[in-house]
């Protein structure tokens, strides 16, 4: 009667493998429940940490029995698995991730009763022994395969290309024919097909092999487009397109093939691309700063600044990433973003200012003062990080541009707030009065912004029509800058703290004569053409050459009917004026004040000299 | 400075064993009445200073690093090791709690522990070193592999669900060697990176926070000359990172905003402001010289301090100050200036008045920065504004081994309150009048006297404590320095004597003895100090047994048995007795000749460090910082005497019945009757279990003999065996020192037959012969010894032993220079020619032995046994 006691057990798995690999299955499906759901958080991350581990513990059980052949292909699956999970996880691939594809190569070997006394060769030796071994079942091919291809994204994303290019060749069967093209190479890659019955992946081998691809000619594309070898770039930045790209990726290959096709001159195509990738609508930054840079090299400026205007919107707007999907992807094989990329659109303001500096240099001062006087709030108002040139600049910049724009009060608000928040950086006034009363006149040295906030204030002063204001900031000016010492001629001082008052040689002199000929025509205006004189002279001295300085200093010299002496400075300066006038490198505030030092009619006016001074010679 | 008057207060005692700095980070913050403290361990405690009690304690899944609070928000952040940071939001805390309290009521627990959820973990990240919470930015620095990361996190609210992408920004620091291993799995560093926030001038995130702790605020210049225009115009918060390495670097937080994608570049972003060469510590912020608003109407209590001088410490007590100064011409300049100041520091505080606190195990000291702390050189007042001191001077708190310090947010009037952990887990508070010069008598009146004593009490407990600590110290340093001392002596008293009699001296006698049913042969070696000086702590006498090979085993090297027996407390004068077994073994095997070596040791280490050793656990670090510079070999080594035991040394002869050893050997009357039977009846199988036995009955006895001339013995032993036979005279010399000698001499014996150690049979004749064919000038008398026993290798022994003794008599009759009779000198060589050809006969069986099969070793084995016996028979004299 025993039967009647034993109830009879319902349909029990046939063994453990059987079990273990139910265990996969489940945990394979589960990640995947997890990976739908899109929204990162902890919980999320938590749970998939939980799948981990039991992956972790479901490999170490497999792993802790001898090796056995009808066990592999189970093994080889939740190794890759666990590697697929962890890598996806970890956001990249972690070091010790090679050793768990070492062990199971190992393992393989073990089987094949291969490993024996060679037990110590490398990664690139073990797949080799594995890959040509003649007793490979054709059921352990698939997990083999997906093994690899996660070998060929570790090798991938870490630049070990001549491995990797081994790995396809003996995985292609192809080692006679030493095809270095790792593109073909993964092209002509196929894995054989996975049965019915085979333990559940998170993702097979050939979608892996996809991945790799794609992040590869993606690399290879943007390497070649960074070199400039640009034919061969804009075919790998096609396979790249074409390829398993997430939107992302999509946009900046789009854009990059953009770049590409504007730097070999055809435009027309460039912006179909652009449009295409602003189409596919997950970023929009890139393509609008490549937009930009195109319609600029059109001359296209209202198109340019249109692009920077939407870029810097582009670019406030925030977006939730999204979390990881728990495969690994392409971007997962990508170096870290340069910030050296052609691609890279920086932040708001960095776009705010590009915008911003475009529209002065483009001569649309009122736009410019806007967009300077958005970029400032923006910046003090602390959401944001500082830009590309020194916060000083960016105040001097926006001074100047209000000034162009004609408004120079809120100019004297810009450059009062400068030196009123820089003031503890300053010397005290205290010394200054100090060294006045002691008669020294010894000025301690200024930094360059306090001289050319000094220059923008006189020059603000001087819009008003308040020429005493005006004459008393250009003459401290001049002040402080005869008291600066030029960077190069100052010996490396090797301090770490930031040398407040070191400039550039040439912005220096530069500066002197703006100021030297800004406060001569502020004497002109107030009938004191002597002292004008003076100043002229001062500034043709220090910048033999300077045409607006020769000019004024001719005219002045005329006014005064001191015509042998302008004659002979002429005959002098003749030789200077008529060279072109070297490109300066100066920052851009002092690019913009110099313009408007220019003489009205400079070349008539030249020219009536040739003419009267010719006649005066021939009588 | 006039000397620091301080009152300590007795808070509570957390009476947890802190188990040194490596048991973790103690912490203390103080808010309002509440204190948050952690000792290094895994709870978080909550003390309240009003109500005086534990209100709360958290624990924690591993030590706690770091605690730091936002008191507005009232979120206290806790860094926990190899986990991450957890959150607390401190008023739903207090609100369960006191619902737990209830429910709990009628326990007697007044603060129940409340293991830490779980979720409250806002930041899991194992490798997190340090954080630091400014306004709504959290700063994080992790370890990787190869290098500090420092990160930037949107802050986390305590409840709210984190979201791991709330990191703003991303740099990584300078290279780092990680302390021994992976974190996370392997022990804690030995020194985390500290991490501070400095803020420009005039921001508001400061109010409400602890002051002068993690997050100051500088002066404008100071600011702006450390971190530049930028962050000067932009009034950015400053991250400044004091690394392990001593590396002291410094992060614009508005900079390393970097857009989400791209980590920021470590060569824009990162400046290093300084290298102190040893782990950062501490880095505080003081104000050296009085506020502008101050000197013109007083500073408000709520207004904040603009630090004029940063300060970083070292972990040695290296320091670094910085200040922003004018030069001559006027130009803003930073002043730097490095310090040494009594380390290795525990941990330091800055309060609002230019002081700045560290405390070393031994003491806690206060450092003024402030000018009147100064002395001015008045010849320059140029040069003296802004300027910092040229050295240093700390003043001591008297109060040891402090482990955390903050100062205490309830400062009352005047002076400074400090809120301090001390190593052995007391809270204390440590009231501070730095600046008090009114005598406190004067003052006193019948109402604050008790509270007055009751102050002085607790201050002479806290100084008695401390003389004790110190004392001990010194105690146990001159007991190391009078013992190297002694060492010294006896080193240079055993050394400078190498012969003739030492003032310590070992002596070495054997002896048999019976020890539970066999008989043992004990060597005593006896150590006599002889010397003025008394052998201490730290001596070891040292006795090293070396057994020569066995017969039987061709390749062993012998065995070795070394003894260590302390000397302790040997006194000029008196002696001690070391009694030793030497064997025979288990197995009833003694080998023969035995040599025995003893040394005396002196171990540096041992007396050294003993005396270093630290009482307290935080002495530790302080030894180990200082490690004594110990030779490479840390013992003293002085050789006393060497003995070797050989055949004749241990023959029993128990025919002859006055024998002590004899004596000892028969059974006595106290030993048990039934053993007695027992052995008598098991000793006849014994006897003939053995195959020696069975030789010994079988085969006739091997035999060797010795011819010595007898002139020469005669010649050697002349003195002192005057009046007995030549026979019987050799025979007393080659047992000297055997047991038995007395015997000999009493009975003038010339043959004797005594007992091998295994027990064979053993048989010494000595007998005069003549020799007639050696000389031509006619017989030579001589005198033969010959060895008989049944055991082949006890004969052996035998005649090594004599053979021994013979080489060494005849050495010292060459120094005499006697000379020898003329000899026949074609016999000699023909004796010479037949040894000649013995040796090369045993040389080719030797060979054989080691080549044939079995069948024919044996063979071979048979005649190297004979050719072994004709060469032990010589027809040669010793003359």
């Amino acid at each position: 009667m025993s039967h009647l006691i034993i109830p009879a057990v319902p349909k029990a798995p046939a063994s453990c493998l059987d079990l273990w690999r139910q265990k996969n299955d489940r945990l394979v499906h589960q990640a995947r429940q997890l990976a739908r759901d899109t929204s990162p958080s902890l919980r999320r991350q938590r749970l998939a940490q939980d799948i981990l581990e039991k992956f972790r513990g479901l490999l170490h059980t497999l792993q802790g029995l001898p090796a056995a052949v009808p066990a592999l292909p189970l093994e080889l699956t939740v190794t890759c698995n666990f590697i697929i999970l962890r890598a996806s996880l970890a956001q990249g691939f972690p070091e010790d991730l090679t050793q768990d594809i070492q062990r199971s190569l190992e393992r393989v070997l073990e089987t094949q009763n291969q490993l024996g006394p060679k037990l110590e060769q490398g990664l690139k030796e073990l797949w080799n022994s594995v890959l040509h071994s003649s007793s490979l079942l054709p059921e352990l091919l698939p997990a083999l395969h997906c093994l690899a291809s996660l070998q060929a994204a570790l090798w991938l994303s870490t630049d070990h290309l001549g491995d990797l290019a081994l790995l396809l060749q003996t995985l292609n069967g192809s080692q006679t024919e030493a095809s270095e093209n790792l593109l073909l190479l993964l092209k002509s890659w196929s894995s054989p097909a996975e049965m019915s019955d085979a333990p559940l992946t998170l993702q097979n081998a050939s979608a892996l092999r996809d991945v790799v691809l794609t992040a590869f000619a993606y690399r290879q594309g943007f390497q070649e487009l960074i070199t400039g070898n640009l034919p061969s770039a804009l075919s790998s930045l096609h396979e790249a397109a074409s390829g398993l790209c997430p939107q992302p990726m999509l946009v900046q290959v789009y854009t990059a093939l953009g770049t590409c096709l504007r730097k070999m001159g055809s435009p027309q195509k460039a912006l179909l691309y652009l449009t295409a990738a602003l189409k596919v609508g997950t970023t929009w930054a890139p393509p609008l700063l490549e937009a930009s840079r195109l319609y600029r090299q059109l001359g296209d400026t209202s198109a340019e600044l249109e692009s920077l205007k939407l870029l810097a919107e582009a670019l406030s707007a925030t977006h939730n990433p999204e979390a990881p999907k728990l495969l690994i992807e392409v971007d997962l094989l990508l170096p870290q973003p340069d910030p050296a990329s052609p691609l890279h659109c920086g932040t708001q303001s960095q776009a705010k200012y590009l915008l911003a500096s475009r529209c002065l240099q483009a001569g649309r001062a009122e736009e410019a003062a806007e967009h300077y006087l958005d970029l400032l709030a923006l910046l003090l108002d602390g959401s944001e990080p500082r830009v590309g040139p020194c916060m000083p600049e960016l105040f001097l910049e926006a001074a100047a541009a209000l000034i162009q724009a004609g408004r120079p009060q809120d100019a004297l608000t810009v450059c009062e707030e400068l030196l009123s928040r820089t003031s503890s950086l300053l010397p005290k006034m205290s010394w200054l009065q100090e060294n006045v009363r002691k008669g020294t006149r010894k000025l301690p040295h200024c930094p360059l912004w306090v001289s050319a906030t000094h220059l923008l204030q006189g020059q603000a002063w001087s819009q008003l029509k308040a020429p005493k204001e005006a004459l008393s900031e250009f003459s401290q000016c001049l002040e402080l800058l005869f008291q600066a010492v030029p960077k190069d001629k100052e010996q490396g001082s090797g301090s770490t703290y930031e040398d407040l008052y070191s400039c550039s040689d040439v912005a220096l002199q530069q500066l002197r004569v703006a100021a030297l000929i800004s406060r001569g025509l502020e004497w002109v205006s107030s009938s004191q053409d002597t002292k004008a004189l003076n100043d002229f002279l001062l500034s043709v001295q220090i910048c033999p050459g300077n045409r607006d300085g020769s000019v004024y200093l001719l005219q002045t010299l005329k006014r005064l009917d001191r015509k042998n002496e302008a004659t002979a400075f002429w005959r002098e300066a003749q030789t200077h004026l008529l060279k072109e006038e070297a490109a300066w490198s100066v920052p851009l505030y002092l690019e913009t004040y110099l313009s408007w030092l220019h003489p009205p009619n400079c070349e008539t006016l030249l020219e009536e000299f040739q003419t009267s001074l010719l006649e005066s010679h021939d009588l | 400075m006039a000397g620091a008057a301080s009152r300590v207060h007795y808070l509570t005692d957390f009476c947890c064993p802190l188990g040194g700095p490596a048991a973790g980070r103690p912490r203390v913050l103080c808010h309002e009445p509440e204190v948050f403290l952690s000792t290094g361990r895994e709870f978080v405690y909550v003390y309240d200073q009003e109500g005086g009690q534990l209100t709360a304690v958290f624990q924690f899944p591993d030590q706690v690093w770091h605690l730091q609070l936002l008191a507005p928000r009232r979120a206290l952040y806790v860094l926990c090791a190899r986990t991450g940071l957890y959150c607390l939001a401190l008023d739903s805390l207090s609100r369960s709690l006191s619902q737990a309290s209830e429910d709990k009521e009628d326990e007697d627990l007044p603060s129940p522990v409340i293991p830490v959820d779980p979720d409250a973990c806002v930041l899991p990240d194992a490798t997190l070193c340090a954080f630091t919470v400014v306004e709504d930015m959290l700063i994080t620095l992790v370890q990787g592999p190869t290098q500090w990361k420092m990160q930037l996190f949107e802050r986390p609210c305590p409840g709210e669900e984190p979201r791991p992408e709330g990191q703003i920004g991303e740099v990584e620091l300078s290279t780092c060697t990680p302390p021994g291993g992976v974190p996370g799995k392997s022990a804690a560093p030995c020194f985390l990176p500290v991490l501070c926030c400095v803020l420009p001038p005039g921001s508001r995130a400061l109010h409400g926070q602890p002051q002068g702790f993690e997050c100051f605020m500088l002066e404008e210049a100071l600011f702006g000359l450390l971190f530049g225009a930028d962050a000067t115009l932009l009034q950015s918060a400053v991250i400044l990172c004091g690394l392990p390495d001593g590396q002291l670097c410094c992060v614009v937080l508005r900079a390393l905003v970097t857009s989400r994608s791209a980590p920021g570049d470590p060569k824009a972003l990162v400046k290093i402001l300084h290298h102190l060469e040893e782990p950062v510590v501490f880095i505080g912020a003081l104000r050296t010289e009085p506020q502008p608003e101050e000197a013109a109407g007083g500073l408000l209590p709520g207004e904040d301090v603009h630090s004029d001088c940063l300060v970083a410490l070292g972990h040695q007590g290296r320091t670094l100050a910085i200040k922003a100064s004018w030069n001559n011409s006027g130009n803003l300049v930073p002043e730097l200036r490095e310090y040494c100041l009594p380390g290795p520091v525990l941990c330091a505080v800055c309060d609002g008045d230019g002081h700045m606190y560290h405390s070393t195990p031994s003491d806690l000291c206060v450092v003024d920065l402030t000018r009147n702390g100064i002395s001015w050189n008045l010849e320059k007042p140029d040069q003296a504004i802004g300027g910092l001191p040229s050295t240093l001077c700390p003043d001591s708190l008297n109060i040891c081994s402090v482990v955390t310090l903050c100062v205490s947010s309830r400062a009352p009037t005047g002076g400074t309150e400090l809120l301090a952990l001390s190593a052995k887990g007391r809270l204390i508070t440590c009231s501070l009048d730095l600046n008090s010069e009114e005598p406190g008598p004067a003052r006193m009146t019948m109402a604050n006297a008790g509270q007055k004593i009751k102050e002085l009490l607790l201050d002479i407990g806290d100084v008695s404590e401390r003389v004790s600590f110190l004392k001990k110290a010194v105690d146990q340093r001159n007991k190391a320095l009078t013992s190297l001392n002694e060492a010294m002596n006896v080193s240079c008293a055993l050394l400078s004597r190498q012969e003739g009699a030492r003032p310590i001296s070992c002596t070495t006698t054997i002896a048999w003895s019976r020890l539970e049913l066999r008989d043992v042969l004990m060597a005593t070696c006896v150590l006599e100090n002889g010397s003025s000086f008394s052998l201490d702590q730290g001596w070891t006498l040292y006795i090293k047994v070396l057994t020569s090979s066995s017969a039987l085993d061709l390749d062993g090297a012998g065995s070795t048995f070394t003894y260590t027996i302390p000397v302790d407390r040997l006194s000029p004068g008196s002696r001690r007795e070391v009694t030793l077994p030497l064997g025979p073994s288990e197995s009833g095997v003694l080998d023969l000749p035995v040599t025995v070596s003893c040394w005396l040791f002196y171990s540096l280490r041992e007396v050294v460090s003993g005396a270093l050793a630290p009482s307290d656990p935080l002495e530790i670090p302080y030894l180990e910082e200082y490690p004594l510079n110990l030779p490479k070999q840390e013992v003293v080594c002085l050789p006393l005497c060497k003995r070797t035991v050989d055949m004749l040394q241990c023959l029993r002869f128990p025919s002859l019945a006055s024998s002590p050893a004899q004596a000892s050997c028969l059974p006595g009357p106290v030993r048990e009757h039934v053993e007695t039977f027992l052995e008598t009846c098991q000793a006849p199988h014994s006897d003939l279990a053995g195959p020696a036995s069975l030789r010994a009955k079988y085969l006739p006895p091997s035999t060797a003999s010795i011819r010595v001339s007898a002139e020469l013995l005669r010649a050697s032993l002349e003195d002192g065996h005057s009046g007995f036979s030549l026979c019987s005279a050799t025979l007393q010399w080659l047992l000297a020192e055997n047991v038995a000698v007395d015997v000999v001499r009493a009975s003038a014996l010339s043959s004797i037959q005594g007992v091998a150690p295994d027990g064979t049979d053993f048989h010494l004749i000595v007998r005069e012969v003549a020799v007639t064919d050696l000389s031509p000038a006619g017989p030579i008398q001589a005198v033969e010894i010959q060895v008989e026993s049944s055991s082949l290798a006890d004969m052996c022994r035998a005649h090594h032993a004599i053979i021994r003794r013979m080489q060494t008599m005849i050495t010292e009759q060459a120094a005499h220079g006697s000379s020898p009779p003329d000899l026949r000198m074609q016999y000699l060589h023909q004796i010479h020619a037949n040894h000649q050809a013995l040796l090369r006969e045993v040389q080719t069986l030797r060979d054989q032995l080691c080549t044939e099969d079995e069948v024919s070793s044996y063979t071979a084995a048979q005649k190297l046994l004979q050719v072994y016996k004709q060469l032990r028979n010589p027809s040669l004299v010793l003359l």
